[in-house]
């Protein structure tokens, strides 16, 4: 019988980083398998960019360890290099550079061949929909830029590919199209860091997600282990207008044995109430029946849906992940 | 791998591409050369201008430390220095590659002052192969003027600050070396363009040779003195100032870009 072991690509150990008084990685212990995507989400501040920052060895750590592709963050600055790629969080292109010159500086800085570099550079300017412009990148709208940013980290066939942010100010239409992207990179083998704090993001692209607050991981898994283990099957929304109306509903439901828990939420200028309950549809009547009954004229909104990780993420730290 | 295919050369054209596609850039460094030919030429009239050309191309190549603070607290600033770091680009390319850039962009300006001065206004010289020598010199001040902005854009947190720092050095310097008007004190021998400008000007347009000794200010004849360091002696203290400013300066910047 062959005992297949699953291949590491990065492995942090208790790794921490702290500038003055702030604990902005605090003892974040990790193992992402090669061929991997995993995400980490958090909101903004979690710590997301500093890990990322100490794992493609631009931040030193205050403690611990980590190993990309073999080699130390420590020590092995030299080879960890030759073989990541970053697309940073920050649009990071020099602005008086068109985008081909951008994308080729790039190839150039991995000893990529010009020839080859000037082929590929092509190909993926079609494929991000950049082609064609002969004007510097500063002309370039916001969106353009963010797929600029993004194509300039994909020159250059990486074993481990670190994406910040890498959607954020993107039109839905341009953020599908870095999705499939993505999804295509996986099948090439590539490790791939996701850092984001979309949720829906997190939840269809990834392999594995580790949700991060405060600098430490508080839960990790496949999205629907996350889901299963810290949520419920089904949310009910609801919106109030007075904070009054909401208590009564909360007061109501606590004691129903399918409901997980309810957590309050400012959203649009109404107090939500957000039901995480077991059961689905079966119980949905249940809880309007004993949990409204009285309040129903009250509820502004009202929306039933699927557990997501922001209910994850809510449910374990008693926040959105936006606020 | 060819030559184009270098990293370092790469940066360069990258940085030289930066450079001459923002027109502020270039009538900064360009035409701030013509600009500053023209104004003494006009203001001082054709005999002080002559006696003061010498300096005013050292001060001139000065510049290349505004240039190259900035330049480097821009890639700072940025993220893209991070970005850098995050490629097998390796710094010792980055500080290679800006080093040609700014060698280049200087060379420029000292050949349009060069035009200006000898071709157009008819500034005295001894003969071409010493002229040759002055731009060697020139060129070799410039790059001690790059030093000293990757020493400022170490320590400047902004490109603005990188700008005011730079002005704040260069200034008080111009006055300071003699550089334009004649310092006769000991407080010269410790800028750097005394040195350069004084080598310049024997060897440019007195006609001194390495062996002859240097002069306190530029008013040989009349009240300069010879002092003890020949001019080949001038020569390595300007190439001495050179080393130890590019040296401080990448050990500046690496420490204070490290975190």
């Amino acid at each position: 019988m062959s005992i297949i072991r699953e291949q590491i690509a990065i492995e942090t150990k208790n790794l921490k980083k702290q500038f003055k008084e702030v604990k902005a990685v605090d003892g974040v212990s990790l193992k992402i398998k090669k061929g991997e995507l995993f995400s980490i989400l958090g909101p903004n501040g979690a710590g997301k960019t500093t890990l990322v920052r100490m794992l493609t060895t631009v931040l030193t750590p205050t403690a611990g360890d980590a190993n990309v592709n073999g080699h130390s963050i420590l020590t092995g600055k030299n080879e960890i290099v030759k073989k990541i790629g970053v697309c940073p969080q920050v649009i990071t292109i020099y602005e008086v550079l068109r985008a081909e010159e951008n994308v080729e500086f790039v190839a150039a800085m991995h000893g990529m061949p010009r020839k080859e570099a000037k082929e590929k550079t092509k190909k993926l300017l079609e494929d991000f929909g950049i082609a064609g412009r002969k004007d510097w990148s500063k002309r370039f709208s916001g969106g353009m830029q963010r797929r600029l940013n993004l194509v300039m980290s994909l020159i250059f066939d990486s074993e481990i590919l670190f994406l910040d942010e890498p959607t954020a100010g993107l039109d839905p239409q341009a953020r599908r199209l870095v999705w499939d992207f993505i999804r295509d990179l996986k099948n090439k083998d590539i490790t791939i860091i996701l850092m984001t704090h979309d949720m829906v993001e997190a939840d269809s692209l990834s392999d594995r997600v580790a949700i991060i607050d405060h600098g430490k991981i508080i839960a990790e898994g496949t999205p629907s282990e996350l889901k299963e283990k810290y949520g419920s099957d089904t949310v009910l929304e609801l919106s109030f207008l007075e904070q009054e109306d909401l208590e009564v509903v909360k007061t109501n439901i606590q004691n129903l044995p399918f409901v997980v828990n309810s957590n309050e939420i400012r959203k649009k200028e109404r107090q939500t109430l957000l039901i995480s309950f077991q059961g689905g549809l079966k119980n949905l009547v249940k809880l309007l029946q004993q949990g409204l009954i009285e309040n129903i004229d009250e509820v502004e909104n009202m929306k039933f849906r699927q557990n997501s990780l922001e209910d994850v993420f809510l449910n374990l730290t008693g926040r959105r992940l936006r606020d | 791998m060819n030559f184009l295919e270098n990293k370092a050369i790469q940066i360069a054209i990258k940085n030289i591409k930066d450079k001459t596609r923002h027109w502020q850039y270039l009538v900064f460094s360009l035409g701030f050369a013509v600009m500053f030919t023209l104004m003494f030429y006009f203001f001082l009239g054709r005999d002080e201008f002559q006696y003061g050309f010498p300096g005013m191309i050292i001060y001139t190549t000065a510049a290349g430390t505004t240039s190259a603070a900035i330049s480097f607290a821009v890639d700072k600033t940025s993220g893209m220095l991070e970005r850098l770091d995050t490629m097998p680009t390796g710094r010792k390319n980055l500080f290679l590659g800006a080093l040609l850039s700014e060698t280049f962009m200087i060379s420029l300006q000292i050949l349009i002052m060069f035009l200006l001065g000898y071709a157009v206004l008819q500034v005295p010289y001894k003969g071409i192969f010493e002229l040759i020598i002055g731009f060697f010199i020139a060129v070799l001040f410039g790059i001690s003027s790059v030093g000293i902005g990757i020493i400022i854009s170490g320590i400047a947190k902004t490109p603005e600050i990188a700008n005011a720092i730079a002005l704040f050095y260069y200034m008080p310097i111009l006055f300071l070396s003699g550089s334009l008007w004649p310092f006769e004190s000991p407080i010269v021998f410790f800028t750097p363009p005394f040195w350069a400008k004084q080598i310049f000007l024997q060897i440019t347009v007195v006609g001194d040779g390495l062996l002859d000794p240097l002069y306190n200010s530029s008013l040989i004849g009349t009240t300069a003195q010879p002092i003890a360091i020949p001019i080949w002696g001038g020569l390595l203290i300007v190439v001495a100032f050179t080393l130890a400013f590019i040296v401080i300066g990448i050990i500046i910047f690496q420490k204070k870009t490290k975190f």
